[in-house]
């Protein structure tokens, strides 16, 4: 319950799914493996991200065109990602993910 | 950007976040906020709400393609997130009650958080296969 509340916390702050933290959290703290914390963490995203969405689409904040057209791709680009995830290693995603989060960092705040 | 363009670089920027999110596990929200307000011009309460709208209909996907393979319990996750839900609901009206700049600095600093995270694990943790 803490874990699913901490998670829906940031994922309604912050706009993101939840299971940036959610997954950690579920591995070392509930002791699930890193695969089952990935599907219990996607599949409480579900409920988190309509509850967060109403909560903001109530406020007249949503971008319904965008949404979809970002979604199109989106759903494609999960299967391929899923799909090549046996071929790519961990390490370089890791590298070139963290360093797009670093200067997407330093952009907003120079913004 | 406008238009066509537009419309085009979300397309390829929506590919590339859920190829990432169906990688790592990570990084549709946190790839579509920052993509939305730095390069649409979208507000950050905007960007945020719109990020949700994304989330939700693929983890649907990734949840029912999970479920076919046997993989998790999706009706174990979805009681759990109901729990979250409520989380959300107040995540979301904190979010609205701050101001769009302490917004975008606390998202900054959890983008940041998540980089030194990652280029941490990503620079030590020793490969052990795919």
């Amino acid at each position: 319950m803490t874990i699913g509340g901490a998670g829906g916390l940031l994922s309604g702050l912050l706009g993101v799914g939840g299971g940036l933290i959610m997954v950690p959290l579920l591995v070392f703290w509930a002791g699930y493996r890193q695969r089952d914390a990935h599907a219990m963490s996607l599949g409480a995203i579900i409920p988190i991200s309509l509850a967060s969405v109403l909560t903001f689409g109530a406020a007249g904040e949503v971008r319904v065109g965008y949404a979809v057209v970002l979604t199109l791709g989106s759903i494609v680009g999960a299967r391929v990602g899923v799909g090549l995830l046996a071929r790519i290693g961990e390490r370089p995603l890791k590298i070139a993910f963290g360093l797009f989060a670093a200067a997407a960092s330093i952009l907003l705040f120079l913004r | 950007m406008s238009g066509i363009t537009l419309y085009a670089a979300l397309v390829a920027f929506g590919f590339l976040a859920g190829a990432t999110a169906g990688l790592l596990g990570v990084g549709g929200g946190i790839m579509i906020v920052p993509f939305l307000t730095l390069a649409a011009g979208v507000s950050q309460h905007q960007a945020e709400a719109t990020s949700l709208l994304v989330i939700l209909p693929t983890a649907i996907v990734a949840t029912i393609a999970l479920h076919r393979k046997g993989i998790g319990d999706a009706a174990l996750a979805l009681r759990f997130g109901a729990f979250g839900a409520v989380g959300g609901v107040v995540g979301a009206l904190v979010a609205l009650a701050l101001p769009g700049h302490v917004l975008r600095y606390l998202f900054a600093l959890f983008l940041a958080a998540v980089a030194v995270r990652l280029l941490r694990d990503g620079l030590t943790t020793t490969q052990t296969g795919a």
